[in-house]
């Protein structure tokens, strides 16, 4: 059975890391990539909506602020999603579709009604950042569990939650800018709370979840933030209206839909 | 040797300062001009590679369609090959902002979401990235600027910066400065990025690329990944390493390259001239002291080694000061080159410093040097062979100097006949050029005896102006012929190259103007930007039938032109409606059958070749000419050879049908549009500029306008020819200055023997100047009479070297009038100091002199 993990996926659930409330099975609890699989077993949404802030503040403390809508339908690796950017005024109607695939990278269109052109990102260079934030395009993708080796480090909580501290890296087959990532899963209810990313041993981003509550019987984090270590800079996502499993239909995910307003 | 050159050679260089400093200054100037001409040439080339490498990146092939570009679909399959690693589409535009003096602008629209993988874009502030990037996608009037055009023109970050785009005047919002490196210091770090989808917009480039370029997947090689492209794609796209670009441009520079070494091959000639007949005076001055030295014991051999070693002295004095002079020259002419090639081609980079490349300058130096001892090396031949009896005779004449000595009849004769025979047999360019040479060796040959039959056709007329200093000046040059008779070559020669280059100049021009006056016959052009050469900016075909709704308007037709890859070299095609234009205009055809010609071009049957692209290609009529376009193979014969310029280097015409099916481009450059009679014109002007008043970027020009903008353009073209002339006559004034002081000077014993029988000063004075201003008017009429040869070979290198142009023989005499006035004050100005040293020494010392 092929699985999929979204370990930093920003426009999945990935960000939105949720956790059924059914109970976890006992073998799961010291088998890293059990674990793993569970965790992304109890994110596995029809569908999604909710409203985001995205705040990015460089290195000297400057802050920019946008905000958009973003809805998904489907999971994992078959979901589509679009995000429609609503403020500031510059960057509003900017849209992205993104078409996941279980077993290659997604297919990106933008749509910039400036010009009223749509065009394809061609993510032919994954550590590339997305769009400004501290994000890279690789960060945003949903990773097949299968493609990584799993050891578990140990226990360690996070903000007072305690949590399993597992080690992915990538197999040789898998290309990856990073050398490993140490992931901290909540043991209560399976969501992720912290990802380190390393280049060549050396840190380079950190993700951080925050403020989980449960929508709809998934537990969501409301608030991540991703810092990029070498940049020193700091991306903050902040979610609000979060619903799950809202009725969406597939031709609202085309090119063609992106277009309209 | 060595002692020979310090004992001898420096007190003799050191006494005749003014005739060694003329002599190095003949070494100085054909040092200068070849490498100051070869140098601005090279400096263009490395200008362009330096663009072409800075904008490319980490690109390491690059997928274009000549200058026309292809459809985005071609990004995907590019994206789709296994071995492409990265591929990111181009299209660059050069504008010219609405900034005072800011100049050209090199717009390069890229994709930001993945070019980055390729293109540093070091931003100040120490970012890799625009401050905001979806901002910088999102707004199209975003654009990132190089440092340097930032500063030169006051504009930071949010600046606005106003340039023409299709839709009129737009202003684009600064989003980032590039630090003046890598990408920003293309051309002449006059550069702009802006996002590629906007830049279509813009520009009216509808859905096109112009290029993509490509780094090759990790593991797969360059030519794996190119082998693969090329069958992916089809013959239709060049697959290509960035320099391969390099090479293309220096062939549409071709010509440029070719006039400008000819320049400078004919001023080292003339300098050699100038040197060999210093040396061949010294030669004879210093008789008596090579006597002496072969007296004491001197071998002909270390004679001959000791005037070679002056020689090469003043090579290597003379060459050292025309590298300067060189690069001097080279940074004028470069910085000029360069802003008219970016006009013409619209491809070139701004030229910011001159190459010096260490090998030209080892070379110009190194053929300085070797000139100079090519030039001695007749006179330190006869050096060596003075009869040391003879020479140390005190007042022994000079050797009598023979008009024509049966070794001269000879090889006069054999070189006028190797001429003459080479004439008829022009077809082969070996025999032509051997022909050419010979031509040039007799006029050499036949300088003195011609000079001594025009001296003793000019004496009555001397002597009736002056009666005894005009005697006495004609009777110098009947006497001794051969004095003078170097000068006056050294002169013809120049004046020749003069004739020659205003002649090619002249009737250039005048067939550019006639073809100006049959092709460019509609009453309104209707282009999209100022600039014709351009092609930045397009109009969408809809136009056309919007103007020819306008009241008052007969036909309208649509013109295409760009640059595709034929036989690997960007050459002109040119796409318009065949049938209207044979309607319209009366192309002078070379070769087929008017109106035949028209009607299978315009049945997609064929396609016409300008005369110039057919001698430059080795094309005839019927020939099968093979086009590979994007979206398949034209492959159709010629069917009309025709007189053209809408390009240097010839031009292709099809009819725009065939375009719009091979290329899939429907833009227009330009709508030559035709008006009823009785129709006012400056209405139909308004009528159309109104219509598109905050729509669109529309310039009207008139006929005239036109035809003024095109001869413009070719004005400027002949500034090179210009700067030509005005090298050959600094180098004939450089020679009649060197060759009248060291004939003066070397006939101060003769001066002051008729100071000594009676002859006044003045008189001497006088006989002086008369006999420079003769030799002056000598050279003129041989010069002009050679020039007249001169330029009928000047054509034919022209016609099928050079451009490939038939061009008319015209002989410039306006050119020959601006010149005749400037020779002869040279002459007199020349003589103006031997003349009063001559008389002003003492009386003995001239006697004693020699």
């Amino acid at each position: 059975m092929k699985h999929t993990h979204r370990i930093q996926h920003l426009f999945t659930a990935a960000l939105v890391l949720a956790a059924t409330l059914r109970p976890v099975p006992a073998r799961a609890a010291d088998d890293p990539r059990q674990i793993v699989e569970e965790s992304d077993r109890r994110s596995n949404a029809k569908s999604q909506r909710y409203e985001g802030i995205l705040e990015v503040v460089d290195s000297n403390g400057k802050t920019t602020e946008k905000r958009w809508a973003f809805m998904r339908l489907g999971s994992h690796g078959t979901s589509k999603t679009i995000i429609r950017f609503t403020t500031p005024a510059d960057v509003k109607g900017v849209a992205l579709l993104v078409v996941s695939h279980p077993d290659r990278a997604s297919d990106q269109w933008m749509w910039t009604p400036a010009i009223e052109r749509d065009r394809r990102i061609a993510l032919q260079d994954r550590s590339t950042r997305f769009f400004g934030t501290d994000f890279s395009f690789e960060d945003l993708e949903e990773r097949d569990v299968n493609q990584y080796d799993y050891s578990l480090v140990g226990d360690e909580a996070v903000d007072g939650a305690a949590c399993w501290k597992i080690q992915a890296s990538p197999k040789q087959a898998k290309s990856s800018q990073y050398s490993r990532s140490v992931l901290w899963i909540r043991k209560d209810h399976y969501t992720m709370a912290r990802i380190e990313s390393y280049v060549k041993d050396t840190l380079a981003r950190r993700l951080e979840y925050s403020d989980v509550r449960e929508v709809d019987g998934f537990w969501t984090a409301h608030r991540l933030s991703m810092s990029d270590v070498r940049r020193k800079s700091l991306t903050r996502l902040t979610l609000s209206k979060v619903t799950y499993n809202v009725p969406l239909t597939e031709d609202a995910f085309t090119v063609q839909a992106l277009r309209r307003q | 040797m060595l002692r020979l050159l310090v004992l001898v050679s420096w007190p003799h260089l050191r006494k005749h300062l003014l005739r060694t400093m003329l002599t190095t200054a003949g070494i100085v100037l054909g040092v200068a001009v070849f490498l100051g001409m070869r140098s601005a040439n090279q400096s263009v080339l490395r200008g362009f590679t330096h663009m072409v490498a800075s904008l490319a990146g980490k690109t390491e092939l690059q997928v274009t369609a000549g200058e026309i570009g292809f459809g985005e679909d071609i990004l995907e399959k590019v994206q789709s090959a296994s071995t492409v690693g990265i591929a990111a589409p181009v299209i660059e535009a050069i504008v010219t902002p609405d900034i005072k003096g800011a100049g050209s602008l090199l717009i390069v629209g890229v994709d930001m979401t993945g070019d980055q993988s390729l293109r540093q874009y070091d931003l100040e502030g120490g970012d890799d990235t625009v401050e905001d990037p979806l901002v910088f996608l999102a707004q199209p009037d975003s654009v990132i600027l190089a440092a340097d055009f930032a500063r030169r023109n006051n504009l930071a970050a949010g600046s606005q910066l106003p340039v023409g785009s299709v839709i009129g005047t737009k202003r684009l919002t600064v989003r980032g400065i590039m630090k003046p490196s890598g990408l920003a210091s293309a051309f002449g770090g006059n550069i702009a990025v802006m996002d590629i989808y906007a830049a279509q917009k813009m520009f009216g480039r509808g859905r096109t690329f112009d290029r993509i370029d490509l780094a090759v997947k990790d593991g797969a090689t360059v030519d794996a990944c190119r082998q693969e492209l090329r069958a992916l794609l089809g013959a239709g796209f060049s697959v290509e390493r960035p320099s391969t670009r390099g090479s293309q441009f220096e062939s549409m520079l071709a010509a440029y390259s070719k006039t400008i070494e000819m320049s400078s091959a004919f001023a080292l000639f003339i300098g050699m001239f100038i040197i060999y007949n210093a040396f061949a005076v010294a030669v004879r001055q210093r008789r008596k002291e090579i006597g002496v030295l072969r007296a004491l014991g001197a071998t002909r051999g270390q004679i001959q080694r000791m005037f070679l070693g002056e020689s090469a002295l003043l090579g290597v004095v003379g060459s050292g000061i025309g590298v300067l002079f060189g690069t001097l020259i080279a940074q004028a002419v470069a910085q000029w080159l360069g802003a008219f090639i970016a006009d013409m081609f619209r491809v070139a980079d701004q030229v910011e410093e001159v190459a010096t490349n260490p090998w030209t300058l080892g070379a110009a130096f190194a053929i300085g040097v070797a000139t100079s001892l090519l030039a001695a090396f007749v006179p330190a031949r006869e050096a060596a062979r003075v009869d040391p009896v003879h020479a140390m005779r005190k007042g022994e004449p000079e050797a009598a100097t023979v008009l024509m000595s049966p070794v001269r009849v000879l090889s006069t004769l054999a070189t006028v006949a190797v001429a003459g025979w080479c004439l008829g047999r022009g077809s082969n360019s070996a025999i032509f050029y051997l022909g050419y040479a010979a031509t040039i060796a007799a006029a050499i040959l036949l300088a003195a005896p011609l000079s001594w039959l025009l001296a003793r056709i000019f004496r009555p007329v001397l002597t009736a102006f002056s009666p005894i200093e005009g005697a006495l000046a004609a009777d110098s040059l009947i006497r001794s012929p051969q004095r003078s008779s170097t000068a006056i070559a050294a002169l013809m020669l120049s004046l020749a190259l003069a004739v020659a280059f205003g002649g090619v100049g002249l009737a250039n021009y005048r067939s550019i103007v006639e073809w100006t006056q049959t092709t460019l016959n509609p009453d309104l052009f209707v282009i999209p930007s100022q600039s014709l050469e351009a092609r930045s900016i397009r109009f969408p075909d809809s136009m056309l039938k919007e103007l020819t709704t306008v009241k008052g308007v007969t036909e309208v037709q649509p013109l295409r032109n760009a640059r595709v890859v034929f036989r690997d070299v960007p050459t002109m095609l040119v796409a318009f409606d065949m049938k209207s234009i044979a309607r319209t205009v009366k192309l002078r055809p070379v070769a087929g059958k008017v109106p035949d010609m028209y009607v299978e071009a315009a049945a997609g049957r064929g396609l016409l070749v300008s005369d110039s692209l057919a001698q430059l290609r080795q094309l005839s009529l019927g020939d099968t000419v093979e086009l590979a376009a994007p979206y398949g193979t034209v492959q159709v014969p010629i069917v009309g050879i025709i007189v053209d310029y809408s390009d240097q280097q010839g031009s292709m015409m099809i009819d725009r049908s065939v375009f719009t099916k091979y290329w899939h481009d429907t833009s227009v450059d330009m709508f030559r549009v035709y008006v009823g009679p009785d129709v006012e014109l400056s209405t139909v002007r308004e009528d159309i500029l109104q219509r598109y008043e905050k729509k669109r970027q529309v310039f009207v020009l008139t006929n005239g306008e036109l035809k003024n903008y095109v001869i413009g353009i070719v004005s400027r073209w002949f500034a090179l020819t210009s700067a030509q002339v005005a090298v050959a006559v600094i180098v004939a004034i450089l020679g009649i200055v060197n060759a009248l002081t060291v004939s003066v000077i070397d006939r101060r014993r003769e001066l002051g023997i008729l100071q000594a029988i009676g002859t006044i000063r003045p008189q001497v004075r006088h006989t002086i100047w008369i006999e420079a201003v003769t030799v002056g008017m000598i050279g003129l009429l041989l010069g002009c009479g050679f020039g007249a040869v001169n330029l009928y070979y000047m054509l034919e290198i022209v016609r099928r070297d050079v451009m490939g142009l038939h061009l008319e023989y015209v002989f410039p005499v306006s050119t020959v009038l601006m010149l005749a006035p400037a020779i002869i004050l040279a002459a007199f100005v020349a003589a103006l100091w031997p003349a009063e040293s001559a008389i002003r020494g003492r009386l003995l010392d001239a006697l004693e002199y020699e």
